[in-house]
């Protein structure tokens, strides 16, 4: 599997509107100046290693969710923390008529909209948090994060509805998602956010484990229930928050890859699951993004049309293929 | 407001018993098990036990993540005693493997739980909680749903664990017949939501058991079934041992009524290693090498009288 990530980080790197060809490839990495270096190393390094973050935040995240909610249809927005993230963005984004000379301060600045996602995401974030402990099936948790996702989405088509086409057409591009807009310094903080989300993941492998037994078993194997709804909801917060701060909300990975790896790897045991899910969705992420860019040309899909277009047919052929899907 | 399944209960466990929790459906065993074994909380009291062992359990809860294999569902058992990288050391492979010898899975090691008939996915959730090595075992209807060898096997192994290794086992069960050939204690569940405690022969002959369940048509003192002896026949049968027995329940099952004063006269006995029966009536001797001739053949004979 690494092999294949190897592979297309390479492929993902080389190809791009303007032809690099590939034995250049080498020179353009090691040298510090051309054409060709600027274009690996401030543009598609980072979109790569965009990818590579992203792809596995997502895909652990998803893993999380349906762990927790042993729901094979859960992903990483379904406690409502991309729709709590789209809110204030739309905030933001929207609202900019209102107050012009604010609306202009948010558009220069880069990190206005990040910042934005990250706090309207960490509120609903705190709100599921508090419920969490407390709540005595994961059932109820999964239904109010989804009724959360229901108001907040509300609320972005009522922003919608009363706002100017320009800015709306910015939302909508943010809805689409992308790997491109991050420089090196918002890949620092999405690298060390979706480092610790991925730690706390798998840390709690023993208690992921013990979830897929239903909740007396996990109780009598002596979880603690409360604490690792928490701390499961901590780290899916974690690495759902950054990477739609960083890239919008990015659709399908996080709800697939964890199916797709395991038709490939028929495994229950979270210790080779998170690993293998966080190789499967940089991969798709990066294949992905190399299909949205037509090579040799200026022309870019939008990343969310492209996962869902490959992925959908791939994830029906595999299950209908192996008639057996479960969490 | 919470309702009270049982009230003023005060039961005691001692090692190395089998106790069959009895009581009708609905009367509230799961929850109780439940209760003692610390899932949920009680109203009101406590549950002890001395130095803070602890229970390993058989629910009756399915396990939706079909796509783990037996190894997989049994190596759960060691999960109390392990870190949090769930890394077993050779002494868990060793009480792992053990266990799974000890419900004859040996062969189905690798199979996932889909793959696996209801009976055989008990015997792996036994074998779970047998992993988990603790002296106290509680099973909620370990027997629901099997068909009889698999039900006699767990009923076996629990008595044997109960017996050799001294384990303490509490079964909540509603397999009458079961219970009373292997249990040591019945608790059973009374209507006015307290728990009568007792051997298994006591409550039977006190009629305590007829008084919970009242059973209609089955006399639980014999082992049987009511018939009613409708064909108003008699029939005078001789014979020994099993083949008396079950020629008699025959007959009985049929509507026929065995008294010696009848004239009808049938007599069953072993001849060079079959069976045979004789059925005379006045002069005649008839012959039949198998129950269902011979009671064809009266109904032929009733009938034409």
């Amino acid at each position: 599997m690494t092999g294949i990530l190897i592979v297309l980080f390479i492929s993902n790197i080389s190809l791009g509107s303007v032809q690099i060809p590939f034995s250049k490839l080498l020179s353009g990495l090691l040298s510090e100046q051309g054409t060709y270096s600027d274009i690996l190393w401030q543009f598609r390094i980072p979109k790569a290693l965009t990818c590579i973050l992203a792809g596995s935040a997502l895909a652990t995240a998803g893993l999380l969710m349906q762990t927790l909610f042993r729901n094979p249809m859960a992903g990483p927005d379904v406690l409502g923390l991309t729709s709590g993230a789209s809110l204030l963005v739309a905030v933001i984004l929207l609202m900019g008529q209102l107050n012009p000379s604010l609306g202009s301060v948010v558009f220069q600045n880069p990190w206005s909209i990040a910042l934005a996602a990250s706090i309207g995401g960490a509120m609903v974030f705190i709100l599921i948090i508090s419920i969490a402990r407390y709540v005595k099936e994961n059932t109820s948790l999964l239904i109010i994060g989804l009724m959360i996702s229901a108001a907040t989405s509300s609320l972005v088509s009522v922003l919608q509805f009363t706002s100017q086409a320009d800015d709306l057409q910015t939302f909508m591009i943010w809805t689409l998602g992308t790997v491109g807009g991050t420089g090196w310094q918002e890949l620092g903080v999405l690298s060390i956010v979706v480092f610790t989300g991925v730690v706390i993941s798998y840390g709690s492998i023993k208690s992921l484990n013990s979830w897929l037994l239903g909740e007396n078993y996990a109780r009598s194997l002596q979880v603690n229930m409360g604490r690792s709804r928490f701390w499961i909801v901590v780290a899916t917060g974690l690495l759902t928050g950054a990477v739609t701060a960083f890239c919008g909300p990015i659709a399908f990975v996080g709800l697939a890859v964890p199916h797709l790896v395991r038709l490939i790897i028929p495994v229950t045991n979270h210790k080779i699951l998170i690993p293998a899910v966080m190789a499967g969705g940089a991969s798709l992420l990066l294949l992905c993004d190399m299909l949205a860019q037509i090579p040799g040309s200026t022309q870019i899909l939008p990343l969310n049309a492209v996962t869902s277009l490959i992925g959908a047919p791939v994830v029906i052929w595999m299950v209908i293929k192996s008639k057996r899907i479960s969490v | 407001m919470d309702f009270p399944l049982f009230a003023e209960l005060n039961l005691s466990l001692h090692s190395g018993e089998l106790v069959c929790f009895m009581g009708s459906n609905g009367v509230g065993k799961t929850t109780l098990i439940k209760t003692l074994a610390g899932l949920q909380k009680p109203l009101h009291g406590s549950t002890e036990f001395p130095d803070n062992q602890s229970v390993a359990l058989v629910l009756t809860d399915r396990i939706t993540s079909s796509l783990m294999t037996v190894y997989d569902l049994v190596t759960y058992g060691r999960y109390p005693y392990l870190n949090w990288d769930i890394s077993l050391s050779p002494k868990d492979y060793e009480i792992i493997d053990n266990a799974i010898l000890q419900v004859h899975l040996e062969s189905l090691v690798n199979k996932r739980l889909y793959e696996l008939s209801d009976g055989q996915l008990q015997m792996a959730m036994l074998a779970k909680a047998l992993a988990q090595n603790t002296s106290i075992l509680f099973l909620d209807e370990p027997t629901a749903h099997l068909d009889l060898n698999n039900r006699v096997e767990i009923m076996n192994i629990l008595r044997n664990l109960s017996r050799t290794a001294g384990k303490t086992i509490l079964i909540a069960t509603h397999e009458l017949d079961l219970a009373l050939q292997t249990a040591d204690r019945i608790w059973l569940a009374t209507p006015d939501r307290k728990i009568l405690q007792g051997i298994p022969e006591d409550l039977v002959l006190d009629g305590t058991f007829d008084e919970i369940f009242q059973f209609k048509g089955f006399d639980l003192k014999t082992g049987k079934v009511s018939h009613e002896a409708y064909r108003k026949v008699n029939i005078h049968l001789e014979g020994n041992g099993y083949e008396y027995l079950w020629t008699k329940n025959a007959f009985e099952r049929n509507g026929y009524e065995i008294n010696s004063s009848a004239v009808l006269k049938v007599s069953v006995a072993q001849k060079d290693h079959k069976l045979i029966w004789t059925l005379s009536k006045g002069n005649e001797d008839l012959s039949f090498f198998s129950l269902a001739e011979l009671l064809q053949s009266l109904e032929g004979k009733i009938l034409k009288v």
